[in-house]
């Protein structure tokens, strides 16, 4: 989910490990002066003739451990600054709410952080953190959870001390749990209030139907429904040390650090935690397509056209990835970008994207906002660009540059050592070998013209396309009957 | 899974940001006034440098100290339009033959000018007689004249090719932005690739295009409908700012009315392009793996080459004293909110300091006053914020404090609630504990505004640009620990006050039938 697809969509392109890279600093300061007796008055005067070598960085490793109860631990110093975070990924998420309560791993993960420990009440654990300009952050989403602490260096003891115990002992007071669920009421409220909110919700609900975790949602019902017994059971039940990836980086010792961690965690016993299942899409909701609209009163419709995709482990995985960012992918560079907004002028956000899961069906869609008296030739657009991926192979030139994109940008996967950890830790929680990054690149840098048309005739669909827009909706029906037969999705009122 | 989005800086979330959390200096890093490296340049552009050779990267942040407070009535919305047209190149990068392609672009603006005016004149002239507008047979013959010369230019055109080569260089970050004060151009590069920005910036501030202007308009006014008219937050604080500002051009929003949109000029547009994006008007900040003695040479051999321009027009217009509450109501088909806003000094008044500290006593994290009795305790409201600096810093402006109420509860009660609250800072003295929470937080958003190379050099060049000097961090924080809960006491009494305040309500209102659509032809 996290990896290709995020980084394509924002036009940044991937990352990567890279043991094949060679010596750092002295490196570095040659290829800058090197770069500069290159760009002399001529190249100045031309910057398409600029060229530059590839940076290279031998970024540092991290440190990999496992305490004796499970819980793995990367380690990476880095002292410029007195800070110190760490970070935990959960084997938890909101795939193991029951049908009746969704909301509940949401819900427990909020509550943790807010409704206090074993030894302290919220009020004294909001007064300390904040005393000490401390921030701990809990919450748990479709896959995983996430805990973080981010903590001057000379209060790490203490900090620590106080995100061991909300994560092992949390008190989930009950005037908190009451406080969490009227949010979450006041936010099942407010979701209708935006249409760009509405469109989000609404197409994943389309592709994956209302019931998978994908696309469900909470309701008044199911919200009012969860008590805070059942919060202390999900945390029983999910979270445990052996299923704890934690990363720690900034300015720390190891020895003091390990000393640190056994102290907090090392009493912490084992539990059950169970291997992230999502139940595979019934074929019969996502192979045919469709053409929705809700009615919402605005002055542009938000599109939504698209379809389920591969698996972020899917052997064309890469190739779907590299023709979605040709397409609409990579922003300016994109097509649709080019074609909607700056030759045609017809919308602000306009694009692409592909998002890949290892556990899940993956989306792939296109998307834009624009004026009702537009939105039919948006759409037409969307589909033309989508037949010309699959009906001609892409220009040389946009091959070259989506593969340029990609190496040159490589360096920004390593800015930072919390950057750096949090790539390993994504992935080993989702079973990824460690050089999985550096075999996407060897992959891209392999792709052909001919692989990127096979994966767009086979990935991008025609016959599968779901097309939902929101927006004016008396007239929208007629906008969009070209694409098929048109039915409204009326929204129950949330208040 | 967007493409790129290019923000403008008005506060539709309207937490702090760069303002509250970063006004006060690094005094807790002493480093920092050692590693900042000035140099001006003698067409007056500052640049300002750190060395942070961690990973072979740097951020690139160019600010002009201009914005949405520089246009005049009828032109609103240009900082912004030019801000987009600054993508469309120069007269080598985006073009394929520029001689060419300028003659054509000429005529295509006579036509443009011709047919923007008779459009407006029919338009008018139906609606005076209470008719439907249909083109007239002359505007139809120079709408298919506009389309010839529209394609005829497009010939031309390299799309996006400035953003391309960026990308092709490992370019992250590219965006832009354009405030009331200022409008900045961002990029992150491998570091050995900062020739290129060279090349490519300093040639559009020589020699920019404006190409595909008619529909980069069609663009903006898209933004416009995305953003704020059918964004229940963007129209309410775009509606609050109008009433809160009635003489000053902070109350004109940045992205212009839609009707000054679509009528904005390409004459218009490089006029403003000459006047305010001279060198002397611009401060780039350099952060990262970067050698300052050769960037230095680097930026000498480029950008001096321009020659300065004209200081740029002061700007004289004062919001008068306000004398009296306004209270309007924006409706909308969403939930309630509420905002309130007192006239205030802004950045460098002595009592501007004090309002730092009353900000975030008020609601910086869960413990602070307004979040722990609004949200926590009685739970009136599901989300209170404030900014201490609305909608800008470079004249006086609004202590804002926002709210959405939490229902059944209304937005009275919240109102009256935080009125409760602001009564309390006149009449008690804010505690010892509360002031230190205030420091240690400044303090250590401090040292964390150094893990970031674009947000350091984002700091730089937005203290450089509207304070005279980046500097101003580093004396803000003692500026600050210098307030005594008198001071709180005084400056809640003199401000916090009925007569001062503006008050924007969001009333929920049920969906209607679809109002006529806006009369924008589209090119």
């Amino acid at each position: 989910m996290r990896r290709l697809m995020c980084e394509l969509e924002k036009g940044k392109v991937m990352r990567q490990a890279a043991r094949w890279m060679s010596c750092p600093v002295f490196v570095l300061v040659f290829l800058v002066q090197a770069s500069l007796v290159m760009a002399g008055d001529l190249a100045l005067d031309n910057p398409r003739a600029m060229r530059f070598p590839t940076v290279e960085f031998n970024p540092p490793d991290a440190e990999r451990l496992v305490l004796d109860n499970g819980m793995v631990v990367y380690l990476l110093e880095d002292h410029e600054l007195p800070l110190v975070t760490i970070n935990a990924t959960l084997k938890t998420g909101s795939w193991l709410d029951p049908a009746d309560k969704v909301g509940l791993a949401g819900m427990t993960g909020a509550a943790m952080r807010t409704g206090g420990s074993a030894t302290m009440s919220p009020d004294e654990v909001d007064e300390e953190l904040e005393q000490l300009a401390a921030t701990i952050s809990i919450g748990f989403g479709k896959e995983s959870g996430s805990a973080s602490l981010d903590v001057l260096k000379k209060d790490l003891r203490r900090g620590l001390q106080i995100f061991a115990d909300l994560l092992r002992r949390p008190a989930f007071e009950q005037s908190r749990v009451e406080l969490a669920k009227l949010q979450a009421l006041e936010g099942i409220r407010r979701r209708q209030d935006s249409p760009g909110s509405i469109v989000g919700r609404e197409f994943a609900k389309l592709l994956y139907g209302p019931t998978h975790p994908s696309a469900r949602e909470t309701s008044v019902r199911s919200i009012e429904s969860i008590t805070r017994e059942d919060l202390v059971a999900f945390h029983q039940q999910t979270v445990h040390p052996n299923g704890i990836i934690l990363g720690v980086t900034g300015d720390f010792d190891k020895a003091g650090m390990l000393a640190l961690l056994r102290e907090a965690f090392g009493d912490w016993s084992k539990g059950v935690v169970p291997a992230v299942t999502i139940p595979a899409v019934a074929a019969s909701e996502f192979k045919t397509g469709l053409v929705r609209f809700v009615n919402k009163d605005t002055s542009q419709t938000h599109l939504r056209v698209g379809h389920l995709t591969v698996k972020e482990t899917h052997p064309d995985y890469v190739a779907v990835a590299i023709a979605n960012d040709i397409l609409g992918g990579s922003s300016f560079r994109s097509r649709l970008f080019n074609d909607v907004r700056t030759k045609r002028g017809l919308a602000y956000s306009v694009g692409s994207g592909l998002r890949a899961s290892v556990y899940d069906e993956g989306v792939w869609l296109m998307r834009a906002e624009t004026k009702l008296s537009s939105t039919q030739e948006v759409v037409n657009r969307f589909v033309a660009n989508m037949e010309r991926m699959r009906n001609e192979p892409v220009t040389d030139a946009e091959l070259e540059e989506a593969k340029e994109a990609y190496v040159n940008s490589f360096v920004f996967s390593f800015t930072s050592a919390s950057s750096i950890v949090a790539r390993l830790m994504d992935l080993e929680y989702d079973g990824l070998p460690k050089d999985w990054l550096q075999q996407i690149r060897d992959k891209v840098v392999k792709l052909t013209k001919d692989d990127i048309q096979r994966a767009a005739k086979t990935h991008f669909n025609p016959d599968r396309l779901r097309i939902l827009a929101v927006g004016s909706g008396d007239a929208l029906s007629k906008v969009l009957a070209s694409f098929g037969e048109v039915k409204e999705i009326t929204l129950a009122p949330e208040s | 899974m967007i493409g790129i989005t290019r923000v403008r800086t008005i506060g539709v979330v309207i937490l702090s940001g760069m303002l509250a959390a970063a006004a006060p200096g690094y005094a807790e890093s002493p480093s920092l006034a050692d590693r900042v490296i000035e140099h001006k340049l003698a067409n007056g552009m500052t640049v300002l440098m750190v060395e942070r050779h961690q990973a072979p990267i740097v951020s690139i942040n160019m600010t002009f100290g201009v914005g949405g407070v520089n246009e005049q009535v009828g032109l609103t919305g240009l900082a912004h339009l030019y801000e987009h047209m600054a993508f469309k190149g120069t007269r080598t990068v985006g073009t394929r033959d520029y001689e060419r392609e300028q003659a054509v672009l000429d005529e295509l603006t006579t036509v443009g000018n011709e047919l923007d005016r008779r459009e407006r004149d029919e338009a008018a002239r139906a609606q005076m007689e209470g008719k439907s507008h249909v083109a007239s047979q002359e505007v139809q013959q120079l709408q298919r004249r506009f389309k010839e010369l529209q394609d005829k230019a497009g010939e031309f055109v390299v799309g996006n090719e400035m953003a391309l080569l960026y990308q092709r260089h490992g370019g992250v970050g590219l965006n832009a932005s354009t405030g009331k004060d200022i409008t900045r151009y961002v990029i992150s590069l491998p570091a050995n690739r900062l020739p290129l920005w060279a090349a490519l910036e300093s040639d559009r501030m020589a020699h920019p295009v404006l190409r595909e202007f008619y529909k980069e308009r069609g663009v903006v006014m898209e933004e416009r409908r995305l953003r704020t008219d059918d964004s229940p937050n963007g129209l309410l604080y775009e509606t609050f700012t109008s009433t809160a500002f009635q003489a000053h051009q902070y109350g004109v929003p940045t992205i212009g009315w839609g009707s000054d949109i679509m009528a904005l000029t390409p004459a218009a547009t490089e006029a403003f392009f000459k006047t305010y994006y001279g060198p002397n008007n611009a401060t780039v900040a350099i952060v990262g793996d970067i050698q300052p003695k050769e960037v230095i040479a680097l930026i000498e051999q480029t950008f001096g080459k321009i020659p300065a321009a004209p200081p740029i027009p002061a700007l004289v217009t004062e919001e008068p004293p306000q004398r009296g509450e306004r209270r309007v109501e924006i409706e909308f088909d969403a939930e309630p909110a509420l905002a309130i806003g007192y006239h205030k000094p802004t950045i460098g008044h002595p009592d501007d300091f004090v309002f730092d500290v009353i900000d975030e006593v008020l609601t910086e994290g869960v413990t602070s006053r307004l979040y722990s009795t609004l949200v926590r305790d009685k739970r009136l409201a599901a989300s209170v914020l404030s900014d201490t600096n609305y909608p800008g810093v470079r004249a006086p402006n609004l202590f804002v404090i926002a709210a959405t109420p939490l229902a059944p509860h209304t937005t009275a009660e919240v109102e009256s609630a935080i009125y409760e609250e602001l009564e309390r800072l006149k009449t008690e003295p804010i505690s010892a504990k509360e002031f230190e929470r205030v420091l240690n937080g400044l303090d250590a958003d401090l040292v964390r505004s150094l893990r970031s190379n674009s947000g350091l050099a984002s700091q730089l060049a937005f203290y450089q640009t509207v304070a005279g000097t980046w500097r101003y961090v580093l004396n803000a924080r003692a500026r600050i620990a210098a307030v005594t809960p008198a001071d709180v006491q005084r400056v809640a009494a003199q401000y916090l006050t009925k007569p001062n305040r503006t008050v924007g309500v969001l009333v929920k209102k049920a969906p209607d039938k679809k109002l006529a659509a806006v009369g924008e032809v589209a090119r």
